[in-house]
């Protein structure tokens, strides 16, 4: 009975969607900041390869930031 | 033509329930890009308005629950369903106008349970539902965006901890337009969803819809609508608690809270959960300053919110059964929702104008 009333199941979906995608995305979206702030620290003392290296590593959490959310307007729109 | 006439009422107060959900609840969403200096507040609410009416259509889980897992539809009339939307729209605009964010949604509930046991009993509620998917999620979910703001917060610390200020607070302050989107998305998908549910079960108790009916696009896009413009009307009080009164707050934490209530609420919505988007930003909200100091987050102001939250469901019930008691006293026809409609219309006037005769903002209960 208590089982059925409260919807373990879509309950516990719910709190993991919430948390992997709330930690996952303002982490991605940290690392982005990271490797923006590193890209320019770097590009400015002239070590060009760290910096494109830091860009990319910024460029590649910023891409993995907008997926995320894609995804998630997708599954959102598809039950 | 009596019942028609108490739906078309109650169409038109389920709406103006939504516009005011929209006045009421989405200064939540904006109340921390403003508050960090990640938006202007007329470019904020504006950017708000338009992705709550956007996320209306999203889904309709929402307004599934909210029509047939919470009351039972076969005992419940038009006229139970407006006097649950009173009961609502009482409650919102009493804690409106003492600027405390309490919930929209639970008002909801609370105002159409309280009618529908007041009209046939308790045999009225499904338990199983309330529960199930309102009572339980309700206090779930504003623990999550708590954790995971918080997590959120001392990771994000962590990684951008070493980093330039001026870059690290430009960056999340960009971020900070994407996530209270993202917030405003899911306040639109998860809060105009209740209305349409509420006008379905009306339609559903009126017999213009069987009892497994979808709401009907007209339903969808006037709830859109009516949220939307009720989203940019209002909510400069509730800003003010929000954005400043709970915690002082940085772009970093901002972010995290937004994302983590946005994160919450569009979880919950994909599985039918008619959350308090203001529980959940709120929660978030208190997730990233304690997780910086404990201090920063000014306990009283949120214990003023919390005894709020307490009261909602048990005082919108309260006001939702009364109203549909006074109702009855003249009959089941259309008399008493337009006496009821024209008394309400003469207390939200006052207090509007009451309100523009003191002119700033009052400052939140206890603050």
């Amino acid at each position: 009975m208590i089982a059925t009333i409260v919807q373990g199941k879509a309950l516990w979906q719910t709190v993991v969607a919430s948390v992997v995608a709330g930690l996952g995305v303002t982490l991605l979206f940290s690392l982005g900041i990271w490797g923006t702030s590193q890209f320019v620290e770097l590009s400015r003392s002239d070590r060009q390869l760290a910096a494109s290296a830091a860009g990319i590593v910024a460029a590649l959490a910023f891409l993995a930031v907008a997926a995320a959310v894609i995804i998630g307007i997708v599954v959102m729109t598809h039950k | 033509m009596s019942a028609d006439v108490i739906l078309v009422i109650v169409v038109a107060t389920a709406l103006a329930f939504d516009f005011t959900n929209g006045f009421h609840d989405t200064a939540n969403v904006v109340a921390t890009s403003i508050s960090t200096g990640a938006a202007r507040p007329s470019v904020a609410i504006g950017f708000a308005s338009l992705l709550n009416f956007v996320g209306a259509f999203i889904s309709i889980s929402v307004a599934a629950t909210v029509a047939k897992d919470v009351v039972n539809a076969e005992v419940i009339t038009p006229t139970i369903v407006f006097a649950g939307l009173i009961g609502a729209i009482a409650w919102n605009l009493v804690t409106w106008y003492f600027g405390l964010p309490s919930s929209s949604s639970h008002a909801l509930i609370g105002g159409v349970v309280g009618s529908a046991v007041a009209a046939a009993g308790l045999d009225a509620v499904l338990a199983e539902g309330l529960v199930g998917k309102v009572l339980i999620p309700a206090v779930v979910a504003p623990i999550v965006a708590f954790l995971v703001a918080g997590l959120a917060i001392g990771f994000s610390y962590r990684v951008v901890g070493k980093q330039r200020p001026g870059i690290v607070t430009r960056g999340y302050r960009y971020g900070q337009i994407v996530s209270s989107g993202l917030l405003a998305l899911a306040h639109g998908t998860n809060d105009a969803q209740k209305t349409m549910g509420v006008i379905t079960l009306a339609l559903i108790a009126g017999g213009k819809l069987g009892a497994e009916a979808d709401p009907p696009t007209w339903v969808i896009v006037s709830s859109a609508t009516a949220i939307a413009l009720g989203t940019y009307s209002g909510g400069w009080r509730i800003i003010k608690t929000t954005g400043t009164r709970i915690i002082k707050m940085d772009a970093a934490q901002g972010f995290s809270a937004q994302g983590a209530g946005a994160a919450v609420i569009l979880a919950s919505t994909h599985f039918g959960f008619p959350l308090s988007t203001t529980h959940v930003i709120n929660g978030g909200v208190m997730g990233s300053g304690a997780a910086k100091r404990l201090s920063a987050v000014r306990w009283g102001v949120a214990g003023n919110i919390v005894v709020a939250w307490v009261l909602t469901l048990p005082a919108a019930a309260l006001i939702g059964g009364l109203t549909y008691g006074f109702t009855r006293i003249f009959g089941t026809g259309a008399l008493g929702p337009v006496l009821v409609t024209l008394m309400a219309l003469s207390l939200i006037t006052a207090a509007f104008a009451r309100r523009a005769r003191q002119g700033a903002p009052v400052e939140a209960v206890g603050g």
